[in-house]
């Protein structure tokens, strides 16, 4: 198990050096060019634009600029974007805050997603189950960027319930509007795979052996439908938080948090390649992390699958 | 079936019977197989099945009507999608516009039917195309495990980094600059590559760990202990029945790949406008939201998208309980 | 007509009349009254880009705060008309050799004296390329730079600084510019203290964490906290003539103008000086907030090259002309932008002493569709008009999508031909493709001007080689228009200019489309909002 652990680890590495050429590449390959979009529509000034250059080594080749990048992750020196600003700082700045966030969306449509799906996967076709399908059409069918505008009129302007902006000074009550907004479209997911899976699952074999025991109805649930149940929505939330991060530009912008997404956003959008390198190498741990954990839930949830 | 058991006459070495030959007894007549049925296709079983269900012909009529809209759009409107005339911003329905007109002045019902082909071309194509890359990818990573499951799964962590919008603005301005002007169907594709690239490792997640739970149920070591291959094992056994997750998240997933494309158009990385499509109205219809007023430009494209996905949704759960050994009743 | 309709422009009607001595504008109106509520106003801002240095911040983020930090020799009223702030007078008799004074007693935060060398060494730290300021364009006019106001020849310093005592310094230009001291309320001609620069000469990192300057505010002792806000209190030691009326200024920082909207809404922001485009429609009829709307100086236009096919030439200008005609503006500024952008008169804007409405020839921006189509018609008999007609923009900015189709799809109804807009996904890539003059396409085109003159809208733009000159226009005798109206006074500057415009409309090098209002909100409670000419809420006025 701890080998497991350490080997799954070591792999991080490798994954690292990957993601970071490939991203590198493709921020080689944007056009445009982001030291001219740093004077505006001001004429730029040669000079200064090629010092500039120097400074970032974008006067070197793409392999050279790569190692430079890897030079500064292991030395724990990310040093500055194009404007001077420290990278480290707005990593600092971005990720707790989105993490935060991501994690309270998951809460959400983990508890939603499951409790919903489980009710309609042991009512299968009945109003209930009718109910969220049609629940689950809506979500998906209405874009984020309205869910979350209504959201914010009613419950934070007209309501007043909840905070309508963020902010730097974000606190976790600040957060809730936004994170169920976030988890919205996630939840059709986990609500969909809850739902086929218990309903699957209430045919197995060692259900109806729980049963034909004796067990009470919600035992059987609990301890031999639900378990079993959980394998897919488990893979589907661990894979998602990255998702979760990456995927909250627009509720972000709506809610002012000053997170990831819009950190990533704003970078890509102005080729800053170092922010945009740097952000999605915490991504790919994060990624690499989640789907560690996953893998050691299946081994939780389904005895049978074992890691040496 | 292994010969082995074909042949019980003769014996190999070591497997000499010191009871009476099985012919012998009248356990025979009792176990007797019917040769004469040819062993039914599992996949025209399914079939046979899935005709059986009300949900898939709810779901068969959506798409065959959406199949009318997309091949024939002028059958339901005598409009012209891509003529707009600022005139006409926001105007109330009138004859033969029964929808009333979008901002720049082009016909809401119009754009909807026209923007159906473009639409559903990008959720259906990149579903496809991301399952099949993902089922593959992911019953091979969870069957053979050890370093093939390493690379796979690595290589999913990666793409699954990198973010959909700076890929987007990479593969679309790349093409852009081989091809500025593009048909109808480049287009199309190029935003399903975009948003392809980004989305396979989910499913190559899903059917993993689905793959890694059926692995274990009894009937593939029963498979195995009768002699199936591998490979056979993990396409024969395995695969139909860890699709369940895979069908599921897929059907929603096609859903989210045409909102997605609303995204991108917002972001001016979507279908260019001289393609109609419901991402592009949605994105539009954005500024809408706050004032409250025409929202008719949101909700008509909106609920066209919510039909689609209902009919693969639908769809996508007919043909899962058809291929669910477990629902084999009959 | 034109004075009179900008009497309330004293200032600038004072300089130019009065032997362009600035030292007699008053500032009646704000002196004194330093009283009213000491409640801080939250106010609207991003996290600033750049290190909040004069010559390195050249975005909204960190130039707003910028502007509240730093007293310049002058400092501009919100009609525009400019006011001595540090200097005491800045005199010229040729209007290229000017000698600027300082008055006594000003002084940074950290206590030092403002002196001339504050004000030199700071200019040449922003003009030296070696220091990477992304302002050194503002200094081009002084001798000893080159176009876009580099230090010529790897010189540390500009040839045309020089610092007589601690109280004086004289300028020199390259040509004569009679408005010269209207350009020196900017944010890159600030002064910066000599605590700002290491022992290298390199103005610190911590420097541009926690500026100290001489502005009507200081920064509290947590000042810029990153992705948060910027915090500021009023400068006890300040006597310019923004003296703060309220307790402090908190910029906020916000991801979007559409949060930012909603929180005027809920309360939880003072002022919000751009409205979303989403709130257009509803924003001056919103009873949570108070809104505010008027002509501001941002103007709009299009360029189509006369490298394009088609483009060059008599043809070139007809088709101009047929598509400036197929162009309805009022139609757009309504419909699309709900009233927040005024149809375009002239290439300058209505905020500035002189502008006038009537200049000849300016019918060429009204739609009419007939003239349009004889002037297309008329160029297809020159060269028959083959492929289409295509208007980039970038995506990135507000608006600009909305408008650009709208715009294809008049000249496409209009002319029967095929037009449509290209979107280019970020501002950058299409600053690109257009400084790098790969462009095949008209292009949208806008300037913000620097300081308020007409002539800043023109000169820059338009003239044979300047650095603005997107469309690479040239015309002789524009060129010698505006040289003469730089160094002109009075009623015959005007003249110049409107002979300029003239034969502007008639090349028509960019087709000016509209001048942007400026729009704002905020909370029911604050008073005292008024706009300045940057169409930027007048800061130290708030009130609460």
């Amino acid at each position: 198990m701890w080998w497991y652990i350490g080997k799954r680890l070591l792999q991080t590495i490798p994954v690292i050096l990957g993601a970071t050429f490939i991203i590198w590449a493709l921020v080689f390959l944007r056009p445009g060019d982001p030291i001219l979009g740093l004077f505006g529509d001001k004429p730029a000034s040669p000079a200064v634009k090629a010092a500039i250059e120097h400074q970032y080594h974008l006067d070197e080749n793409f392999f050279v600029q790569w190692l430079y990048f890897l030079k500064g992750i292991f030395t724990f020196d990310l040093g500055d974007d194009f404007r001077g600003q420290a990278i480290s700082t707005q990593l600092q700045n971005a990720f707790p805050v989105t993490v935060t966030l991501a994690l309270m969306a998951l809460v959400f449509e983990a508890i939603f997603g499951v409790v919903l799906g489980t009710i309609a996967g042991l009512r299968r076709n009945g109003w209930f189950d009718s109910t969220m399908l049609v629940a689950t059409l809506i979500m998906l069918a209405i874009p984020i960027f309205v869910i979350g505008f209504v959201f914010q009129l009613f419950f934070g302007v007209k309501l007043g319930w909840a905070a309508v902006t963020v902010g730097g000074d974000w606190t976790v009550s600040k957060l809730i509007l936004p994170a169920v907004v976030l988890g919205i479209v996630d939840l059709a997911y986990t609500l969909r795979l809850t739902r086929t899976s218990v309903a699957e699952n209430l045919s197995a074999d060692h259900v109806r052996t729980a049963r034909a025991k004796g067990l009470s109805p919600g035992l059987v649930v609990r301890n031999h439908v639900l378990r079993n149940s959980l394998i897919p929505v488990t893979t589907h939330l661990g894979v998602n938080v990255g998702g979760l991060m990456a995927g909250a530009v627009i509720t972000e912008g709506i809610f002012n948090v000053p997170g990831v997404g819009n950190l990533a956003f704003r970078s890509i959008q102005q080729g800053q390649s170092t922010t945009v390198v740097s952000v999605v190498t915490v991504m790919v741990l994060v990624y690499v992390l989640m789907s560690l954990l996953v893998d050691l839930l299946y081994a939780v949830l389904d005895p049978r699958i074992r890691y040496a | 079936m292994p010969e082995t058991t074909t042949s019980p006459t003769r014996p190999r070495p070591g497997q000499e019977r010191f009871v009476a030959a099985i012919e012998e007894t009248p356990l025979q007549a009792i176990d007797a197989v019917d040769v004469g049925e040819v062993p039914e296709n599992q996949w025209r079983e399914a079939w046979k099945r899935l005709r059986r269900q009300p949900l898939f012909w709810i779901s068969a009529v959506i798409i065959f009507v959406l199949a009318v809209v997309i091949a024939f759009p002028g059958l339901f409107t005598n409009a012209d999608p891509q003529f707009k005339q600022l005139s006409d911003s926001f105007a109330p329905a009138r004859d033969g516009h029964p929808f009333g007109f979008t901002q720049q002045g082009g016909d809401v019902w119009a754009r909807t039917l026209y923007g159906a082909r473009a639409s559903v071309a990008v959720g259906v194509l990149t579903t496809v195309l991301v399952a099949v890359i993902g089922i593959i990818t992911g019953a091979v990573a969870g069957f053979y495990g050890g370093w093939v499951d390493t690379i796979l799964s690595r290589l999913s962590d990666i793409f699954f980094s990198i973010p959909l919008l700076l890929a987007s603005i990479v593969v679309i301005s790349v093409i852009n600059n081989v091809k500025p002007d593009r048909g109808f169907w480049l287009s199309v594709i190029v935003i399903v590559l975009a948003l392809a690239l980004f989305a396979w490792p989910q499913i190559t997640r899903q059917m993993r760990g689905a793959v890694l739970e059926v692995k274990n149920l009894e009937f593939v070591d029963a498979a195995t202990a009768i002699g199936a291959t591998r490979f056979k094992n993990l396409t024969r056994h395995i695969v139909p029945n860890a699709l369940a997750p895979v069908i599921v998240t897929a059907t929603i997933s096609l859903g989210v790949f045409i909102v997605a494309e609303a995204a991108l158009s917002f972001l001016g990385l979507g279908l260019p406008s001289n393609v109609v499509s419901w991402g592009n109205d949605l994105s539009d219809a954005q500024n809408q939201v706050r004032s409250g007023q025409h929202l008719v430009v949101m909700w008509v494209p909106a609920t066209a998208l919510a039909i689609t996905v209902l009919g693969f949704i639908l769809l996508g759960e007919a043909v899962r309980e058809a291929l669910d050994p477990k629902g084999r009743k009959a | 007509m034109r004075l009179t309709r900008r009497q309330r422009l004293a200032g600038v009607a004072m300089v130019v009349v009065g032997g362009l001595t600035l030292a007699a504008c008053g500032s009646d109106s704000d002196g004194g009254s330093a009283g009213g509520s000491d409640a801080v106003i939250t106010v609207y801002g991003t996290n600033p880009q750049n290190p909040m240095i004069p010559t390195a911040t050249n975005e909204v983020g960190g130039g707003d705060p910028i502007q509240n930090l730093y007293a310049g020799l002058v400092a501009y009223n919100a009609d525009g008309s400019v006011v001595n702030e540090v200097a005491d007078s800045i005199d010229s008799k040729d209007s290229i050799n000017w000698t600027v004074k300082l008055k006594d007693g000003w002084k940074f935060t950290d206590g030092s004296p403002v002196t001339a060398q504050s004000f030199v060494r700071a200019w040449n730290y922003g003009a030296n390329p070696a220091n990477k300021q992304l302002n050194n364009y503002f200094f081009y006019p002084i001798e000893g730079t080159d176009d876009v106001g580099n230090t010529t020849d790897g010189a540390k310093e500009m040839s045309g600084l020089k610092v007589v005592d601690d109280k004086t310094f004289t300028i020199k230009l390259k040509s004569a510019e009679s408005d010269f001291p209207l350009r020196l309320g900017y944010s890159a001609y600030f002064p910066v203290p000599d605590s700002a620069f290491d022992s290298s000469g390199k103005i610190t990192k911590e420097y541009g964490d926690h500026p100290i300057g001489n502005g009507p505010y200081m920064l509290t002792k947590k000042g810029w906290e990153k992705a948060k806000q910027i915090a500021m209190v009023p400068n006890p030691d300040y006597k310019g003539a923004h003296k703060p009326k309220n307790g402090g200024l908190t910029f906020k920082f916000f991801n979007s103008t559409d949060s930012a909207y909603s929180a005027v809404q809920s309360g939880e922001l003072d002022v919000l000086d751009q409205v979303p485009p989403s709130a257009l429609t509803t924003f001056e009829t919103d009873g949570d907030v108070k809104a505010y709307n008027e002509p501001g100086s941002s103007f709009s236009s299009i360029t189509i090259p006369e490298r394009l096919p088609h483009f060059k030439g008599e043809e070139g200008n007809l088709r101009r002309a047929a598509i400036s005609q197929a162009i309805n503006r009022k139609e757009i500024t309504e419909k699309i932008f709900n009233g927040a952008r005024t149809p375009a008169k002239d290439f300058t804007s209505p905020v500035l002493d002189g502008w006038t409405d009537s200049v000849p020839g300016n019918e060429v921006l009204n739609f009419d569709a007939a003239k349009a189509k004889d002037l297309w018609a008329q160029a297809d008999k020159i060269a028959k008009w083959d492929g289409k007609f295509q208007l980039a923009y970038n995506n990135d900015g507000a608006g600009n999508k909305e408008f650009s189709e709208a715009v294809a799809n008049q000249i496409k109804n209009t002319l029967g031909i095929d037009a449509s807009a290209k979107v280019y996904a970020t501002f950058d890539e299409l600053r690109k493709d257009v400084t790098d003059r790969t462009i095949k396409t008209a292009f949208r085109t806008g300037w913000q001007a620097d300081y308020p003159s007409m002539l800043n809208y023109l000169g820059p733009i338009y003239a044979t080689g300047a650095g603005s000159n997107d469309g690479d226009y040239s015309n002789k005798q524009f060129d010698k228009l505006v040289s003469e109206a730089s160094a002109a006074q009075g009623d015959a500057r005007y003249k110049l200019i409107t002979e300029a415009q003239t034969l502007l409309l008639k090349d028509l090098p960019a087709l000016p489309l509209w001048y942007q209002n400026a729009t704002a909100v905020t909370g029911q409670d604050v008073k005292g909002f008024v706009f300045t000419w940057q169409q930027k809420p007048q800061y130290y006025a708030l009130t609460k």
